[in-house]
């Protein structure tokens, strides 16, 4: 059990966030399921209403708000006209009453997927623990790389922004800042036990797209045809003549990959080699899609 | 008149001779009889109560007082536990605390509770409390210490250690060996099935209270009667100081039986609690660690025949993780009589391993033993170069190969041209043949099923009528979902010549002493629905009796026609109510009973299913586009209903063959996906495209309506159909259930 707060404004947010250990909550659908099964104890501070979930044309780009419903994404026709990639994965992600729930900024910043990670009656090493059962254990779907965590980055529109290359407004009561999505994951280490590399107290505020690529395609393969996390998602997006490759399911984190060689350094774990057989093809037919008309 | 009589019972292929109590039911409907209700398109009449929410299910019952109860679950698959049970009980606003140190909380000869939990998820200890508050103050009171023990969860470690839960059974007949020898061509494969779990909407859930000395329980059921014969037995009360109610139930598929586990628990904790009113309401997870499955299995077969396809000797083991205690699942009876053979040799393996106990879930044993078989002779074909629904032509046979009894009626070579039809057979290769514009394989794969399902005495209703002319059938059956109901309205009102919308149905009550059997092993309507017609069939004579005297003709020459009274020579034409109008608030009541089954033969259901899958390759998805479903269950009453009963069937069989599977860690021996997310069911996104159709003859041996069963049926060949499908698709064979994208990539890859 938590207790939950809905402050009047973003600066009563940050305050009661500053201190690290309360949660922010915005559509849930991924905090309310962990804290059911004991885990990112703490607050809630509710931010929803606080957030912009507007999705606004800037510049060459566009600018999405933080509790912009997936859904929204999904639907927008700017977006689908211009960044297929986004439409395509914000369109497959979850079910419709998930996305219809789940926000933009919460996507981007859910926890890893991993059974035991999420087991009401097991301590992780990426919980705090010593013990990474995945790797003793049932991981035909965990990632490629060997290391102390090999659960996988969930969020298919963290794929698809990260091949665009977006960037991520972020806010804290010290101020603002403004980076690459890729520096918002990291893999985790000993000392920072998650994949989310927001500083204690800091929310994504904002998502901004860069001038949209020439081409860009999504390819994913879940577990049934609605409802299920990707096992993999393989994003791609070209832009002249260069191309960026991401991939989710693969890894602890949403990574960028080389397109001349994209599962290199991902050799593939005891179970896990035929994950790696079909990101292969994955990411092949999703640079098929963007490859430049000959 | 009643009678009491030895007659042959069957329970999901388990006979047993026994005393019942029967009556003899009407003539059969005459075939060329114009039938107005039966056999028409009704919608389920608990329909609008149901998305109104009106429907009373037990998560809507709330009794003054009540409280709430809390199950604690061992967290490791063996270990011992230490609870400070009085710390616990101190907690304010905690009423009653249960463990393994509460002698007597028993569910039949078991404890309920236990001090050396062995599996994850078995229950330790019970409270009864008022909020959330103090269950919390009361679950941290209690602090659970337990200290881990060995423990087995591999079925291979199990086998090799011989730990088993029953002596493996083994059944022979013919000369396999000599069969063998006779055989141009012989296949050998193994399969596995993995645990699929029943994952009903409605979890697990009673309310129960003291009354003085009568208990009151209201549970999600599939048995009403049998919850009242085991709540009796476990606190020593006569059964009829033991009322339970199911009025609406969320889905059962066998999980549900008797008083269940929660029932006990309720009326233990409500004794407990000084007669309080006390909750139990599972969440997901309990559902999925602690209220059954369906077990895993590995099945070998070797299967002989001649080239023209005639089977000549089956060899095959069936090895099944955890049974219940006391039954063996029937895996190897499909391959023992579904087709004609002579030599038949087939060993069940029952293992014990640390997990929670398998239970029933539609079908149980013969689903899995199907997959095994239907696969099986899918490859068998493929050896012969036969035409797969040929080779199960050329096997039909109308003699039960166990019993040596014929069937009462058999029509699976209908079944199966019907389906071929419908599914487009004949064209099975070209569309394999041809490329798709989407770069995808197609094809089409076949199985066949038998079920029991003629169900059978004692069943028993009542049919009484008021001053208004409407009607009320009482039963003591409960409808887990079925729609039951419905067809139960529909054969009353086929009867007694009335509209269907002056019958209404109350079942769900012992409170009514109107027994019927447990709905599990496709009873219900076999056994029910006659008693029903019984029941209409013995009013309807009173009722013209009484119409004989107040219009002053002959009964014999009066019909009862759309709610009228017609004389046969058409003189008289007269509503029914110009004679119940007189009977004030008495109420005129027939009574039914279910007669005895037919000596000497086998009443069993059969079907055929086709399955048209799309597999795109490369990434080992597979796309089931089309299920064709023929079954042949007798009569059908209310195609609506019946078809809704194929789709469910078919989609859990689609669940088990692509998605479904409940997966035990090794090292720690706790289930790892016991929750929505992680166990994967069929969404609506998977469903196919289902085609539904019956052979809809009357069976002249069973009961008078010729019905039989169709809870079970429809989930029995699916998995194999889409297992055969991928195979005819892309060649690749998969011999493990659930087909997942890393079964068919392996496989492919080998």
């Amino acid at each position: 059990m938590s207790t939950y707060v809905r402050p009047e404004s973003l600066d009563e947010a940050l305050a009661l966030l500053a201190g690290g250990g309360a949660h922010a909550l915005a559509g849930g659908t991924d905090l309310v399921p962990l804290q059911a099964r004991g885990k990112a104890a703490g607050p809630l501070v509710d931010v929803r209403g606080l957030l912009s979930d507007g999705i606004e044309p800037a510049g060459d780009g566009i600018v999405i708000g933080a509790a912009a419903r997936v859904a929204d994404v999904a639907s927008d026709a700017r977006i689908a006209d211009r960044y297929a990639v986004l439409a395509q994965a914000a369109g497959q992600a979850a079910s419709p009453q998930l996305r219809n729930q789940g926000t933009v900024a919460g996507n981007l910043a859910q926890h890893v997927r991993c059974w035991y990670f999420r087991h009401p009656d097991l301590t992780c090493w990426l919980n705090g623990g010593d013990t990474c059962y995945a790797q003793i254990g049932e991981h035909e779907k965990h990632g490629l790389e060997p290391g102390d965590c090999i659960s996988v980055a969930p969020s298919d529109l963290a794929g698809a922004l990260l091949a665009l290359g977006a960037r991520v407004r972020v806010t804290a009561v010290a101020g603002q800042r403004t980076l690459p999505l890729e520096e918002l994951y990291a893999r985790p280490s000993e000392d920072h036990r998650s994949a989310v590399q927001l500083a204690p107290g800091e929310l994504i505020t904002a998502v901004e797209l860069p001038a949209p690529p020439d081409a860009s395609a999504y390819e994913r393969a879940g577990e049934r045809a609605a409802w299920s996390f990707a096992l993999t998602g393989i994003a791609a997006a070209r832009f002249g003549d260069d191309v960026r490759l991401a991939a989710i399911g693969l890894t602890n984190e949403p990574r960028l990959l080389a397109p001349a060689d994209p599962l290199a350094g991902l050799p593939g774990l005891e179970q896990t080699g035929w994950k790696r057989e079909l990101a292969g093809v994955l990411c092949e037919r999703a640079l098929g899609r963007v490859a430049r008309p000959s | 008149m009643a009678k009491l009589q030895k007659t042959s019972v069957e329970m999901e292929g388990r006979y047993e001779d026994r005393w019942v109590l029967v009556e003899d039911e009407p003539p059969a409907w005459e075939d060329e009889r114009e039938l107005s209700v039966a056999g028409t398109r009704v919608a389920r009449l608990t329909g609008p109560r149901r998305v109104s929410g009106a429907a009373r299910y037990v998560s809507d019952v709330t009794l003054p007082a009540m409280l709430q109860a809390v199950v604690v679950r061992s967290p490791h698959a063996h270990a011992t536990v230490e609870l400070d049970i009085d710390a616990a009980r101190a907690v304010p606003g905690v009423h009653a605390v249960l463990s393994a140190a509460d002698g007597g909380v028993t569910q039949g000869e078991n404890p309920i509770f236990t001090s050396e939990p062995a599996f994850a998820g078995a229950p330790v200890a019970a409270l009864a409390c008022e909020d959330d508050v103090s269950a919390r103050a009361a679950l941290a009171a209690l602090a659970p210490r337990y200290a881990q023990l060995g423990f087995v969860v591999d079925p291979a470690r199990a086998l090799a250690e011989q730990r088993f839960q029953e002596d493996p059974v083994e059944d022979e007949s013919g000369d396999v060996e000599a069969g063998m020898a006779a055989a141009d061509a012989i296949v050998e494969a193994e399969y596995s099935t993995s645990a699929q779990v029943q994952h009903a909407l409605e979890p697990h859930c009673a309310v129960a209270q003291w009354l003085g000395d009568e208990l009151h329980v209201h549970v999600s059921t599939q048995g009403i009667w049998d919850a009242r014969a085991q709540l009796a037995r476990a606190f020593g009360l006569d059964p009829d100081r033991v009322h339970v109610t199911c009025e609406y139930m969320g889905g059962g598929f066998g999980a549900k039986q008797g008083p269940t586990t929660e029932g006990l628990i309720a009326a233990y904790l409500s004794r407990a609690a000084a007669g309080r009113a006390v909750r139990v309401f599972n969440d997901r997870r309990s559902e999925a660690v602690a209220t059954g499955h369906r077990a895993q299995t590995q099945q070998r077969y070797r299967i002989g025949a001649t080239k023209d396809g005639a089977l000549t000797a089956i060899e095959l083991t069936s090895v099944i993780a955890n049974p219940m205690r006391g039954w063996i699942n029937p895996t190897t009876i499909p391959a023992r009589t579904l087709y004609r053979c002579a030599n038949v040799r087939a060993q069940a393996i029952p293992l014990r391993i640390d997990v929670e106990p398998s239970n029933a879930f539609r079908a149980p044993g013969i689903m899995e033993g199907t997959f095994g078989y239907e696969s099986a002779l899918d490859e068998l074909a493929a050896l012969l170069e036969m035409d797969p629904l040929d080779l199960r032509r050329a096997n039909d046979v109308d003699v039960d190969q166990v019993s040596g009894m014929p069937y009462s009626a058999k029509n699976l070579s209908a079944c199966i041209d019907r389906a071929a039809e419908l599914a487009g057979w004949a064209g099975r290769d070209a569309l394999r043949d041809r490329e798709h514009a989407d770069g995808r394989q197609r094809g089409l794969g076949a199985a066949c099923q038998i079920w029991w399902g003629g169900g059978g005495p004692p069943a028993h209703a009542l049919v009484r009528m008021g001053h208004d002319g409407l009607v009320t059938v009482v039963t003591g059956a409960q409808d887990i979902g079925t729609g039951v109901t419905t067809a139960f309205a529909m054969v009353a009102a086929e009867e007694l010549g009335l509209p269907l919308e002056r019958v209404r149905v109350e079942v769900g009550s012992t409170r009514y002493g109107v027994f019927a059997p447990v709905s599990g092993g496709s009873q219900t309507m076999p056994s029910v629905a006659p008693a029903v017609r019984s029941a209409a069939f013995d009013l309807k004579g009173k009722l013209l009796e009484l119409a004989g005297d107040v219009f002053e003709v002959s009964p014999d020459d009066l019909l009862i026609v759309d709610g009228e009274f017609v004389s046969l020579d058409g003189a008289l034409r007269e509503p029914v109510t110009e004679v119940t109008g007189k009977l004030g608030q008495a109420q005129l009541v027939g009574t039914g009973s279910r007669g005895p089954n037919p000596d000497g033969m086998r009443v069993n259901t059969f079907g055929c299913q086709v399955a048209q899958v799309a597999v795109d390759v490369a990434t080992g998805e597979i796309t089931v586009e089309r299920i064709v479903a023929v079954h042949d269950i007798g009569r059908v009453i209310s195609p609506l209903q019946a078809r809704s009963q194929v789709e469910g069937g078919v989609l859990q069989g689609l669940g088990f063959a692509l998605m479904e599977q409940r997966i035990v860690d090794p090292t720690t021996g706790t289930v790892v996906n016991a929750n929505l997310e992680d166990y994967k069911l069929p969404t609506h996104a998977d469903c196919p495209e289902i085609v539904v159709d019956f052979i809809d003859k009357p069976d002249p041996n069973a009961s008078s309506l010729g019905l039989k069963g169709l809870g079970e049926p429809p989930i029995v060949p699916t998995a194999p159909a889409i297992a055969n499908a991928v195979f005819h698709a892309t060649g690749v064979r998969v011999r493990s259930s659930p087909i997942t994208r890393r079964r068919f990539l392996e496989e492919r890859a080998r």
